[in-house]
């Protein structure tokens, strides 16, 4: 028996795809790398992941869990070729626990869909990545995935109650659910951001979280990059946590402008978009502090969102950022970075000065809140040597943040943009542990091979062989 | 050469270490990460059994350990970095919390730790996975975990995550750290994300923990002990003024939080949050608690009784929650029953999990679930 036949056996020939499109489809994310697929599978039910998983290690091919396919650092391009295990038929919510805030669904679930059928309850799904329309509730989770709404309440792992996970020998793992704290070790939290390396999430169930009394948002006009960026610092500074905290610079909001017509100032070097939610008397004293900081950088211009259908625009241009850059420039690489927030006015100073030196076009919008960067550069794929120009300069990037105390990714992960990169930030050991950590859940290597770790990490030894029964 | 003679040459903590006393007379104090390494290395040789000890106030939890060797964190207590512009702060395991909420007040800060949490060293409290009461609002202690550094079971240097405040690269390690007992490695420094403190802070009595609730956005915890229910309020004057007021209660200045619950045994009773009510109900009528309200934590504490705790944890279990022992004064207590409860699935990846950080399997051996 083929992949194929075994594979069709299970899941009837409409759930398997094979055709040359399906393959070209599935061969990619939103990133920039492209893979070989072999075969695209649909299940509906956790058995049939299970049962996948299972011909997949009869026939020694990879598996690679697959949610939407907006991942950007190609979490989800297949290497080696393999079955692509696509979550879109198991996008059920089993269950709106609103008395415990949570709810059970299906990997598969859009994030959009799940704080709209949250919505009568007053609740939301607080982790709002600018994909959030097209996105799953499992890519959530295998990238932690963030968003603006982050800054104050933390990424998707913060919002992963329990979690029920297909491992590499097929058998299913159910950890967590409703009540806080499980015994033992706490393995939701090593699956969370394991961008699928460790299983096949099947089943999340979600922290659901109260849709805030009242809310406010500023728009905030600059005459300087700097003086945005030290306004982020300087809030962070003043003890306030936002409930986001958003920068674009002057390319971007035109780009944003010229698609959506959202309002946004396009003469400003840069704009800020603060939120803070709570009750009236909080949100106002708040909206106060932020003015002040503003203010003492020499903000130009200070607005509040009128009503939401104002708030709704503003935040429609910030999500949509992605989108208008798509119509400005033919091709696009967006790079997720982190440095602290004490560091945000320098580096922004030293990614332009990267652009300058590339020849490449640098456009921002960020999560400033978070020192979380996305510079964005614009080029032609189609012109030789440009992708090679981007790759360069995005090393350098990555590079200057870890040299600013900042980490590689702060959302979209490693996958394989930046597993080479790792041990920019790990010594050999730490990278030895955590190849050890893989391979504790997958032995084989089975699921989704070659991503976060770079080859040869597994190398570090101790050279202290571990006598027979030592471990029982 | 005898164990003790094979530790020589490491610095033995000084005397008195915390109230409680470790269970051998073998205790070391690594000063540093490298001395900690070695010592580790030498234990894994040696198969030597290793308990960490930190300022011994959760020792109770979990099934008993013999240990051959403490290691004790009470010398590496330093302040590694604190960032206060950018809200974090890495120390070193052994710094206790009252150490660090001291420090961090001075700045209008605080990593939330547990309130009660005094001698407690930071590196216990991430190994216990214990939380404070401000949890409600500010989450989890293992959401506010950043990064960690331990030197595993074979003295290997591990460090996970990162000190920024948000984070995926690789996989988190701290995480797994959080909560892991001693089991995984010794914690040798972690970085947290802090919080600011509020302006104004206030404790407000109510008479029904499920209104305040419902009622408000977010207090920082709704606590109810026999002495009847406490909404903890923070923010700004106006705020604070205004939430108390909007649950008709009377609001006293600052946060007066209860004292943990003690007796002769001392429980953590987890159900899902909807479910507290029905658990202080359900708690023998002489036990003392403290119960976390849209939390689902209850700290109890009263007289061993098997067959009322047995009732309350299957009534626990079935829910899918958890009664675990903390304390027993009695240590018979913890032969009689299982002091986690019944093992959570995936035991068998748990115990390689453990074996991937400690392959002699010499620390704290058999204290998690299904250890026994
Ligand atoms: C325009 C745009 C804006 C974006 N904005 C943000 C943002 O603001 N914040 C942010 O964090 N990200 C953002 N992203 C990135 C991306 O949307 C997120 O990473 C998202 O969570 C991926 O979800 P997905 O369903 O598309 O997953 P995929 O891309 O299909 O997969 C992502 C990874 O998850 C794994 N995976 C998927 N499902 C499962 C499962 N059930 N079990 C195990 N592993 C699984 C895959 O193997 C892969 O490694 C953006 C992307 C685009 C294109």
């Amino acid at each position: 028996m083929t992949l194929q036949t075994d594979l069709v056996g299970l899941l009837g020939p409409e759930r398997v795809l094979s055709s040359d499109l399906d393959r070209f489809l599935y061969g990619k994310d939103a990133g920039v790398y492209r893979g070989e697929v072999t075969v695209v599978a649909l299940p509906e039910t956790t058995d049939e992941v299970q049962e996948i998983v299972r011909i997949a290690a009869r026939h020694d091919v990879p598996v690679i869990p697959r949610g939407a396919g907006t991942g950007l650092a190609g979490g989800a391009v297949p290497l080696g070729g393999g079955v692509i295990v696509a979550t879109t038929r198991m996008n059920q919510i089993f269950e709106i626990d609103a008395a415990n805030r949570c709810a059970w669904v299906g990997p598969g679930v859009i994030n959009l869909d799940l704080s709209r059928a949250a919505a009568p309850y007053g609740l939301h799904f607080a982790p709002d990545p600018s994909s959030q329309s097209a996105c799953t509730i499992g890519g959530n989770v295998a990238n932690n995935s963030g968003g603006p709404h982050c800054l104050a309440e933390g990424s998707t792992v913060n919002h992963v109650l329990g979690l029920e996970v297909v491992l590499a020998d097929g058998e299913v793992l159910v950890t967590g659910g409703k009540a806080p704290d499980p015994v033992g070790l706490d393995l939701r939290g090593i699956i969370v951001g394991s961008e699928g390396t460790l299983g096949i999430v099947t089943k999340a169930l979600v922290r659901l979280t109260p849709n805030p009394p009242d809310v406010r948002t500023l728009l905030i006009t600059f005459d300087s990059v700097e003086d945005a960026a030290a306004t982020v610092s300087g809030i962070i500074a003043a003890g306030l946590v936002p409930a986001a905290l958003e920068m674009m610079d002057q390319r971007m909001t035109e780009a944003v402008e010229n698609w959506l017509h959202a309002g946004l100032p396009t003469d400003a070097a840069a704009i800020l978009l603060a939120e803070v939610t709570g009750d009236t008397p909080a949100v106002e004293a708040e909206a106060d502090v932020i003015r002040q900081v503003a203010r003492g950088h020499r903000a130009r211009e200070i607005r509040v969102a009128r009503d939401e259908a104002e708030r709704t625009l503003l935040w429609k241009g910030r999500k949509s950022a992605f989108g208008a850059v798509a119509q400005a420039a033919p091709d696009y690489y967006l790079h997720d970075t982190v440095v602290p927030r004490t560091k945000l006015v320098e580096t922004m100073r030293e990614v332009y000065e990267i652009g300058e030196r590339y020849g490449l076009t640098m456009m921002n919008v960020f999560h400033a809140g978070d020192g979380n960067l996305h510079p964005l550069m614009m080029f032609d794929a189609s012109e030789p040597g440009a992708l090679d120009r981007v790759h360069a300069a995005a090393d350098e990037l990555v590079e200057l943040c870890v040299r600013n105390g900042g980490v590689l990714s702060g959302e979209h992960g490693i996958g394989k943009e930046k597993r080479d990169l790792m041990h920019l930030m790990f010594t050999p050991v730490d990278l030895d542990a955590q190849a050890r950590l893989k391979e504790v859940f997958d032995p084989d290597g089975r699921f989704n091979p070659e991503k976060i770790l770079p080859a040869g990490s597994r190398c570090f030894d101790f050279g202290r062989p571990v006598p027979e029964g030592a471990w029982i | 050469m005898s164990i003790a003679d094979a530790f020589a040459s490491f610095p033995r903590a000084p005397g008195e270490l915390a109230a409680v006393v470790p269970p051998t007379e073998l205790v070391l104090a690594p000063g540093d990460v490298e001395e900690t390494a070695a010592i580790l290395e030498t234990a894994s040789d040696l198969r030597a059994r290793v308990l960490v000890w930190g300022g011994g106030t959760h020792q109770g939890i979990g099934h008993r350990v013999e240990p051959d060797v403490v290691i004790s964190t009470a010398a590496l207590d330093r302040i590694v970095a604190w960032e206060p512009d950018d809200l974090t702060l890495v120390v070193e395991g052994g710094v206790t919390v009252a150490a660090v909420e001291a420090m961090l007040a001075e700045r209008g800060q605080t990593a939330a730790l547990p309130e009660w949490g005094g001698p407690a060293t930071v590196g216990g409290v991430v190994a216990a996975a214990i939380s404070g009461y401000r949890r409600h609002r500010y989450g989890p202690t293992r959401d506010r975990l950043l990064e960690a550094t331990i030197v595993t079971g074979d003295g290997r240097v591990v460090r996970g995550g990162g000190r920024v405040v948000k984070n995926v690269t690789g996989y988190d390690i701290p995480r797994l750290v959080a909560g892991s007992f001693g089991s995984l490695g010794v914690i040798v420094s972690v970085c947290f994300k802090l919080w600011p403190l509020a302006e104004r802070r206030a404790t407000v009595t109510v008479d029904d923990a499920e209104r305040a609730l419902q009622t408000l956005f977010r207090p920082v915890a709704v606590l109810e002990t026999r002495d009847g229910v406490s909404v903890y309020l923070a923010g700004t004057e106006a705020e604070v003024q205004s939430e108390a007021e909007r649950v008709d209660g009377v609001a006293t200045e600052g946060f007066a939080w209860p004292d943990p619950p003690q007796g002769e045994t001392v429980w953590s009773l987890r159900v899902p949050p909807a479910l507290v009510s029905e658990g202080i109900g359900r708690l023998p009528a002489d036990w003392v608690f403290v119960a976390e309200h849209g939390v689902g934590h209850l700290r109890c504490a009263g007289r061993f009784d098997a067959a009322a705790v047995a009732e309350l944890r299957g009534w626990a279990e079935e829910a899918g929650g958890a009664l675990v022992l903390e304390h027993a004064e009695d240590q018979s207590v913890y032969e009689r029953l299982d002091p986690w409860g019944t093992p959570p699935s995936g035991m068998a990846l748990q115990r390689r999990l453990m074996a991937a950080f400690d392959p002699a399997h010499i620390l704290a051996p058999g204290r998690l679930p299904g250890g026994r």
